[in-house]
């Protein structure tokens, strides 16, 4: 099922310069979408339109069959989770627990069902050893788990990160895209994650790619990613397990075309066994 | 000249109960006309010791050589201000201290500190705004107008304004996209390689240790756990294991592939040798 369609958006901050220019794409259900794009590409401006922070001048979103109006605002913003950039400014709690409970508290959820949910989730970030910790002892990761937390707490049917890791160290980066994709294996949620890291990417199931405020490239990692020269002239990284392809490639040796280093890997092997 | 760190204490807060004991008894010797990476887990203390390097922080106990100069904890330093000169410090997000109405203000500000008339500052400014990328259309131009990576290359053009021998820069490249990080360390390089800068940088990012940095030091606890040179830090990937540091790419797809029997060779530290390696096992069965 379609979850998420946009039809011919059209915005811009000023009147002027158009940030988005005729997008529509389509997102199916229960499905982990990547979109990429260099700096002022139109990423997180579609984010904001999806939740209704913006307002397109023309052109429709339509999310879980509801036109996003009016009428169907709150009711769309209750289906989605979003997760932002910077983790220090979405700590709104004392501790860890009151910041998996902010949202709860504000839907009126009963306090003697509160204690359950908070457990549950933080169990699910691996941060229950921490429901007690104040903002200042966690790192940057561990506040971004906590983040994704109090977002999963609110059972929404959409998450969307954006650029969720990019102030994070490697170390945190990795831990947060593991997270995502272990949520994406075990939980039935359509997922959007607004990203500069293309190893992110490649574990996706779909990626859109924007420039200047369009899509210039749309579909499965594995075949928007071979086009690396194309990558290149956008500012975009390509993933690591490409780069090692073409060396190889120089070496007279051809592998079928993979993006994730585990692919590569295996391909490898399979190519030393074959021969 | 090597820099010398002699059995360096830093306590912060000493004597209080909120005291901090952030470097213990380094001992420690820097090499100039390098770009040496400062590597370690938050609260390791990277930042702290960079910032002896400057004498923006004193020692608690031991001492320090560096340039021609000792400071040590048990006397009083002296004319600091021309250390400061010669040893550029810049701190994370450096794009939040600007704060003049012109980019040409801003960067002339250094200088201006250090005694150069206004004409001379400008005329700096004007030198270092291209080098970090920049053109001089951007000189008359508010700050605050600029993007994030723009703002932080005019933060560090202010630093070479003073022309430092030494620069000192604590995570420079943090939240800046692969294209503006990729930048940035190219340019800490091209001052490397063009105007023989010393050049230390604090970083997480393993990619740009191997890529950019000749030495690394590792720091742990408060203390140096080790310092080599980058390639043979990369060999041995058992410290990165230990302390939770993801490895470059090339260093992890080398360990997968030997993990499940090729034999590779562990100073292998290019894709380009990496697939020649693969490239000659696959091969030696046809």
């Amino acid at each position: 099922m379609e979850k998420i369609k946009l039809e011919n958006l059209h915005f811009s901050y000023n009147q002027e310069t158009p940030v988005i220019k005729n997008v529509s794409l389509s997102i199916e259900e229960g499905t982990y979408t990547t979109i990429i794009g260099h700096n002022g590409s139109g990423k997180s401006t579609i984010a904001k339109l999806m939740i209704g922070l913006l307002e397109a001048q023309s052109g429709s979103i339509i999310i879980d069959r509801l036109p996003l109006d009016e009428a169907h605002i709150h009711d769309i913003r209750n289906r989605i989770g979003i997760v932002f950039q910077n983790p220090d400014n979405q700590f709104i709690g004392a501790t860890v627990a009151d910041d998996i409970a902010f949202g709860l508290e504000n839907h009126q959820v009963p306090s003697e069902q509160m204690q359950n949910i908070i457990e549950t989730y933080a169990k699910k970030v691996s941060m229950s050893k921490f429901l007690n910790s104040e903002p200042t002892k966690l790192s940057g990761g561990q506040k971004q788990r906590v983040a994704i937390a109090g977002v999963l707490a609110m059972k929404p049917q959409i998450i969307i990160f954006d650029e969720a890791t990019s102030m994070l160290d490697p170390q945190g980066k990795a831990e947060i895209n593991a997270l995502i994709q272990e949520i994406h294996r075990e939980e039935n949620l359509t997922m959007i994650s607004i990203t500069h890291d293309i190893e992110e990417v490649a574990h996706s199931d779909h990626v859109i790619v924007l420039d200047q405020g369009q899509i210039v490239m749309e579909g499965k990692p594995e075949d928007v990613l071979m086009h690396d020269q194309k990558l290149i002239e956008l500012s975009l990284d390509i993933p690591n397990a490409l780069k090692f392809q073409k060396e190889l490639w120089k070496q007279g040796v051809k592998l079928s075309p993979c993006i994730t280093m585990e692919k590569v890997v295996e391909e490898v092997c399979q190519l030393r066994f074959k021969n | 000249m090597p820099i010398t760190f002699q059995k360096l204490t830093h306590e912060y807060n000493a004597g209080t109960p909120f005291s901090y004991l952030a470097l213990d008894h380094i001992d420690l010797n820097l090499q100039e006309g390098k770009i040496t990476a400062i590597i370690g887990e938050t609260g390791s203390g990277k930042s702290t010791l960079v910032q002896h390097l400057n004498a923006l922080l004193l020692p608690t106990e031991g001492s320090l050589k560096i340039l021609d100069r000792e400071i040590s904890a048990s006397e009083k330093p002296k004319h600091l201000k021309s250390l400061r000169k010669h040893v550029g410090l810049v701190f994370q997000f450096p794009e939040y201290q600007l704060f003049e109405e012109t980019i040409a203000k801003d960067i002339a500000f250094g200088p201006k500190n250090f005694g150069a008339s206004e004409e001379e500052a400008l005329q700096r400014a004007k030198d270092v705004i291209t080098l970090v990328g920049l053109d001089e259309s951007y000189l008359e131009r508010s700050p605050f107008e600029l993007s994030g990576g723009q703002k932080r290359r005019v933060a560090i053009a202010g630093i070479l304004a003073m022309d430092p021998d030494i620069l000192v820069l604590d995570e420079p490249a943090a939240g800046l996209d692969p294209q503006g990080a990729k930048e940035m360390m190219e340019l800490f390089v091209r001052l490397h390689t063009e105007f023989h800068k010393t050049i230390f940088i604090v970083t997480h990012d393993m990619e740009h240790v191997l890529r950019y940095c000749d030495e690394v030091v590792v720091m742990d606890h408060g203390h140096v756990k080790t310092t080599c040179s980058v390639s043979s830090f990369f060999q041995d990937p058992s410290i990165l294991k230990e302390m939770g540091i993801h490895p470059p790419a090339v260093v992890s797809l080398r360990e997968s592939l030997r993990e499940v029997g090729f034999e590779i060779d562990a100073s292998i530290l290019t894709m380009e040798q990496l697939a020649q390696a693969v490239a000659k096992e696959v091969g030696h069965h046809e």
